[in-house]
């Protein structure tokens, strides 16, 4: 087996497993679930065996999928350190989450189709990690966002779901306009979409870099990544099962969005990074801030997600790829962690996701709650652990290069501490607030056991000492750049006192404020404004209903009207109109009268006459 | 005295108008057949007189033309007519008119 085999053997696995599934397991969910099981490790097994066959070597391979005339579109693999980090991330966690739901989604009727569209979105998601050039991970971007959809939607019978998978789909298209015309906009530029190629013009001549190509490329990011504006998307997509929720809209495919950025760096020039820098910070900020209002346990990791995303944007903004890819992997770990826990609670007390209607469940499913817990202290950066290390990198490259950056996400870290303690206090500690939470107990072993992996990872995971050779060799050079960074020893001093401040606070605050068994949110009282404006996520939502329903229905109706009036009215009808009407008269003619036809013939040969002897003419 | 050019258009012409009078205005076909061959001769009338009137032989060979084309047209136009008859059975082109029913 060359490395080649082995990522086709990627590649190709999950795509055989989903049409396996779709054309004959259709009836047969437990087939289905172990078919899919089955891929997922031989998905982890053939990406160990490209790892051990390429040693630390970059893969590429392609061969041309469309050519017309001399324009070629090539499918390829480039299989370099980054793509490796994150082929081994989405292979391991995606093993995990899949053994998982072999626990979770045990009791549910479409099993196969869940199953069948998770290999689907290991083949999608798969496909970006490898793909080498732009339109080939268009193709892929579009595919996630096809499983997302369907996976979103699993729950059909529920308004909630059928509305979320729309939207998460709908908003994301919104993103992918600008990244297709980015595509377009790069080719004419570069006369190549193949990242390679790219980057060797870049390297050779830098004014190529074009911030327009770099803005509309982003957009994708900003689409699937669930950045501001178009993160509307993320929170209701938490209607989807709770693995969907771990593997695609927190460990996968919202980060592909940021390895997508990685992958092009190059095409960055500064102050598009700038941009997303800040962009990113305010995302981190914000829905720190949105989940505190939520009560719904998976709402709260959706906006943690979103948040933690515009850490990762940050840290891409601020020049440092690596970082951001460093604190992607571990993020992945924990927050999978955080929502497999989560699932197990929601498993456990048969369906309920309300946290105020949770409590005492540190007793009845004490593994869930500790793996959950060390999720909690994983994300918020506490010393030693994985979140520790990649926050603190985004946080020292922030002090170094902007310091209200460096304020506002060190206020974020903060944020972070404050809903996840809220979030743990509420739902493990004090009593059982309701029937179901009072009967909880621990999940079987097929999602104890991942949880457990999850946790180990979550605390070991951001040691990069022991990572192995071939993984994260530009999150170790980014490291080390930012090591030998001017001012780096105080700002490191700084970054480990006030983020350190950050989580400590964060989590006492929560303790004292919620850790009293609260069965409703105290703050509700004390200032039921903010409560209100925090709970309604600042309204985004009701802005964009309102922006869709009076503005654009307006347009809408616009250009309704100049549609129906001008096109089909004068054009369409117009033209059809003219003829009918030269129809309808020369029909008056044509009724079986032959005399009548001898007198126009006669009048025509009249005429003719006429002209030709000059009468008339 | 001699007749001249004038007489035979003059004679022409009047023929002519009957035959498309008989067109226009008779109703069986059979006599609005006829009434095409009499302008077909009256045309003829006139060729002859001009190919006198000018020597040459151009006319004449008009009128053979004129005469084999109306023949074969006759062959033909009269077994539609008999066609029509015994579909029909009515050569009246008032009756004859299905377009407008």
């Amino acid at each position: 087996m060359t490395a080649t085999q082995s990522l086709l053997v990627v590649l190709l696995a999950p795509l055989a497993s989903a049409a396996v599934i779709a054309f004959f397991c259709r009836r047969f969910g437990k087939l289905a679930s172990y078919i899919s099981v089955a891929t997922a490790a031989l998905i982890f097994a053939a990406t160990i065996a490209a790892l051990r066959t390429a040693g630390g070597e970059a893969v590429t391979m392609s061969w041309n999928w469309l050519s017309f005339g001399d324009f070629n579109v090539a499918m390829g693999f480039l299989f370099d350190g980054v793509a490796a980090t994150m082929l081994t991330m989405v292979a391991f966690v995606g093993f995990l989450i899949h053994v998982f739901s072999l626990g979770y989604m045990s009791e549910d009727k479409a099993r196969a189709r869940f199953f069948g569209g998770l290999s689907i979105f290991m083949f999608s998601m798969l496909g970006i990690v490898l793909a080498d050039n732009l339109i080939m991970i268009f193709v892929f971007w579009e595919l996630v966002g096809f499983s997302s959809y369907m996976l979103i939607g699993h729950y059909l019978e529920t308004e909630e779901a059928k509305a979320a998978s729309k939207k998460a789909f709908i908003v994301n298209r919104i993103g992918d306009l600008g990244f297709l015309v980015g595509i377009v906009y790069a080719y004419w530029h570069f006369g190549t979409t193949n990242l390679s190629e790219m980057q060797g013009i870049v390297a050779a001549n830098s004014e190529l870099i074009s911030a327009g190509i770099a803005m509309l490329l982003a957009c994708g990011f900003i689409g699937k990544s669930a950045q501001f504006p178009l993160h509307v998307w993320l929170p209701d997509a938490m209607a989807g099962p709770t693995p969907v929720s771990a593997l695609i809209h927190a460990a996968t495919m919202v980060a592909a969005g940021v390895y997508f950025l990685i992958r092009i760096t190059f095409l960055f020039p500064v102050d598009v990074l700038n941009m997303i820098a800040v962009l990113g910070t305010a995302v981190a900020v914000y829905a720190g801030f949105c989940a505190y209002g939520q009560n719904d346990i998976k709402k709260i990791l959706a906006y943690s997600t979103l948040s933690q995303l515009g850490y990762m944007a940050a840290a891409f903004g601020l020049g440092y790829p690596g970082v951001a890819l460093f604190h992607l992997i571990t993020h992945a770990f924990f927050k999978a962690l955080l929502f497999l826990g989560a699932g197990s609670v929601i498993h456990g007390c048969h369906h309920e996701q309300d946290i105020f209607k949770m409590g005492g469940l540190l007793k009845k499913m004490p593994i869930t709650a500790i793996t959950f817990f060390i999720g909690v202290l994983a994300l918020c950066g506490v010393y030693g652990l994985s979140g520790f290390y990649s926050k603190d990198g985004i946080l020292i490259a922030a002090g170094l290069g902007n310091t209200p950056l460096f304020v506002l996400l060190t206020a974020g870290a903060f944020l972070t501490a404050g809903y996840m303690g809220r979030l743990f206090w509420v739902a493990f500690l004090g009593e059982a607030k309701s029937e179901s939470a009072s009967h909880a107990h621990e999940s079987p072993l097929t999602m104890v056991v991942p949880l457990i992996i999850l946790a180990v990872l979550s605390v070991a995971g951001g040691w990069t000492g022991f990572w192995p050779e071939q993984l994260g060799e530009l999150i170790r050079a980014d490291l080390d750049h930012l090591h030998h960074a001017e001012g780096y020893k105080a700002m490191h001093k700084n970054v480990l006192i006030f983020g350190s401040a950050a989580w400590l606070v964060g989590l006492l605050a929560s303790f004292f404020f919620y850790g009293k068994g609260a069965r409703e949110d105290k703050l509700d009282k004390v200032a039921p404004p903010v409560y209100g404006f925090l709970k309604e996520r600042l309204w985004f939502d009701e802005i964009y209903n309102f922006y869709v329903a009076k503005i654009q229905q307006r347009l809408a109706d616009l250009l309704g009207f100049l549609d129906v009036f001008l096109i089909k009215g004068v054009v369409v009808r117009g033209s059809a109109g003219l003829v009918g009407l030269v129809g309808m008269c020369s029909r008056a003619l044509h009724v079986g009268n032959i005399h009548g036809y001898v007198y126009w013939f006669l009048a025509g040969l009249i005429l003719l006459w006429a002209v030709a002897v000059g009468l008339i003419g | 005295m001699t007749v001249g050019l004038n007489a035979f258009i003059l004679i022409a012409s009047l023929l002519f108008a009957i035959g498309m009078l008989g067109v226009l205005l008779r109703k069986n076909t059979l006599v609005i057949y006829m009434s095409l061959e009499l302008m077909l001769n009256a045309v003829n009338l006139a060729l002859v007189a001009f190919s006198r009137y000018n020597g040459t032989m151009d006319g004449n060979l008009f009128v053979f033309f004129i005469i084999t084309v109306a023949a074969a047209e006759v062959a033909v136009g009269l077994a539609i007519i008999v066609a029509l008859f015994r579909r029909r059975q009515t050569v009246m082109v008032d009756q004859l008119n299905a377009l407008s029913r």
